[in-house]
């Protein structure tokens, strides 16, 4: 049974730059133009940076400049090859950082909440990292048997890659896990499995 | 008073379990009226109720020795069980001072706890253990404080800080668990915790519930009821374990039933604690079969009309869809359909060897 209502599940609002910040870092799992992603960028006095998964090995992490219309910082750009080689980046920023960043997470959820969870070890405030969701609604999987996060989740049922248990992915989600639950469908009659259903597209 | 512990039980493989009639009376039976729906149902947490196991800040029963063997057996299969974020290490001690000075005042016959400024001797005789210590260096005792006191408790434990205006489990010892991970919860916020209940969200339950906590008082514990079925005696229902446990529930039968099924009843507990402003939520849980139930007369007709009756989101968040109708039928015998009054009290003082069937 898929439970559809359980209230674990976070709510995403549009993202805004917060005027506190003495520096922005916004950070998106694929290429958005930055005016999609983020309200309040065009007065925004302080320094901003925006990283973009381009999901290519082409691209190799270079900051490049851009120059901002008006009063307004410039915009510094860099494209990564993957989701982890910016995280990888991100784990090396967060340890420099000092007091006043502020950070912007848009993209899947597993990707969003990677970024949440390595704001929070390294110090930042729930206040200081914002999340925003876009793209597709799969999901990471975390089998409460074995431990294993399973990915890229889009069916009502899902094999967990570490014990192979079919695993009904519940609607229960863990910001420290950055994952939703799954729970062997069938433990109480093995094999006695539900119909598989398309339902996080 | 001394306590006849019953040392060689056991809540999983051969499941040698069972209440003495005395424990079956003092079960805190959870149905006050014959229907049952979600509530807040919260009051405070002073010594007395319905049966003797309100008497106590911390109950301690027969099932004593056997409920932290079983403790220490769940935590060498998995360790996670207990967590404990690293800001919550006042919430620790406080908790290890709260469950030393109740147990001792309460059961002075079975714990000591000797205190001479911060130099702290504990004895719990059940147990076997003599520890002296420096309260508040954790670098004294074998364990941190947190599990070195609640592996000698029955019963699950968490701890909420309070900041934001919301309550976070930030840390928790859960072996007798009704189907919660508290290595999926750590770290939630209250909402988030309870995000899996059906119903009570939408009748403000869980708002009404945080308000109310935020604002304990410490010197001020309260108290609740809840409930679930579990088949078999079985404390360690966990989801990590449910492959394991989750086959018991195909395996009763009319003839079984009575005797397997069990109704698993929590006394959960709320403590405000002093130095580190965090909430100790207590969650003793109790077992008792329904053949056994059936013997206290009321109970026995009171369950029937409740279990007949439950809303089917809550039959099935409480998993009994595969067996509600069977205990049903089980119990009918037993219920002659009259007016019963309000309250769990047992209303006899023995049992009868076995529920008799009554006319309707």
């Amino acid at each position: 049974m898929l439970i559809s209502d359980i209230k674990s599940r976070p709510v995403y609002e549009r993202l805004s730059l917060d005027g506190a910040g003495r520096r922005h870092l916004v950070l998106s799992d694929a290429p958005r133009p930055l005016g999609e992603v983020i309200d309040g960028t065009d007065g925004a006095g302080a320094p901003l940076g925006y990283w973009i998964v381009a999901a290519t090995s082409a691209v190799d992490a270079q900051p490049q400049a851009e120059a901002a219309p008006g009063n307004a910082a410039p915009v510094e750009r860099r494209a990564f090859r993957a989701a982890s080689h910016l995280l990888d980046r991100l784990s090396h920023r967060l340890a420099q950082e000092t007091v006043g960043l502020r950070l912007y997470a848009i993209g899947e959820e597993g990707f969003i909440w990677d970024v949440a969870r390595m704001a929070r070890e390294a110090g930042l405030e729930p206040s200081e990292c914002f999340t925003a969701h876009a793209g597709s609604l799969r999901r990471k999987v975390f089998c409460v048997h074995c431990k294993t996060v399973t990915s890229g989740v889009t069916t009502s049922l899902a094999v967990c890659e570490g014990c192979g248990a079919h695993l009904v992915v519940r609607d229960h989600f863990s910001r420290t896990h950055a994952a939703f639950m799954g729970v062997q469908a069938d433990a109480e009659a093995p094999g006695e499995l539900p119909a598989v259903e398309e339902v996080f597209p | 008073m001394t306590i006849q512990f019953k040392p060689d039980e056991t809540f999983r493989d051969d499941f040698r379990y069972s209440n003495s009639d005395a424990a079956v009376l003092r079960f805190p039976f959870p149905f006050p009226e014959d229907a049952y729906m979600y509530s807040v149902n919260i009051e405070p947490h002073v010594p007395g109720g319905a049966t003797p196991a309100f008497d106590n800040p911390f109950d301690v029963d027969e099932h004593y020795v056997a409920e932290c063997r079983e403790r220490a057996q769940v935590l060498e299969q998995d360790p996670s069980r207990c967590k404990v974020l690293p800001h919550m290490m006042a919430a620790q001690w406080d908790t290890l001072e709260l469950l030393m000075e109740s147990l001792a005042t309460s059961y002075p016959a079975h714990f000591t706890l000797t205190r001479e400024g911060t130099s702290w001797t504990w004895e719990n005789r059940p147990l076997g253990i003599r520890d002296s210590f420096t309260f508040g260096d954790a670098s004294t005792l074998p364990l941190p404080p947190f599990e070195y006191i609640t592996r000698q408790a029955q019963g699950d434990f968490t701890l909420q800080d309070q900041r934001d205006d919301n309550l976070f489990i930030d840390a928790g010892m859960v072996t007798t668990q009704a189907d919660w991970s508290l290595d999926f919860d750590v770290g939630m916020s209250f909402h988030q915790w309870h995000g899996p209940v059906p119903l009570a969200h939408q009748k403000g339950v869980f708002d009404r519930a945080l308000k109310f906590l935020l604002r304990l008082q410490y010197g001020a514990p309260v108290r609740r009821l809840n409930w679930t079925m579990t088949v078999n005696p079985r404390l360690d229902t966990s989801p990590e374990n449910y492959p394991q446990w989750g086959p018991d529930r195909t395996t009763l039968t009319a003839e079984n039933i009575g005797q397997k099924l069990h109704l698993r009843v929590e006394l959960q507990s709320l403590f405000r604690l002093p130095r580190s402003n965090a909430i100790l939520f207590g969650i003793r849980c109790y077992l008792c079969s329904i053949e056994d139930l059936a013997r206290v007369e009321l109970w026995g007709k009171r369950l029937h009309r409740v279990l007949r009756d439950l809303h089917p989101e809550i039959a099935d968040y409480k998993g009994t869809t595969r067996f509600r109708e069977m205990a049903v039928a089980y119990l009918a015998p037993f219920d002659d359909g009259a007016e019963l009054p309000a309250g769990t009290a047992p209303r006899q003082s023995t049992l009868p060897p076995a529920a008799l069937p009554v006319e309707r």
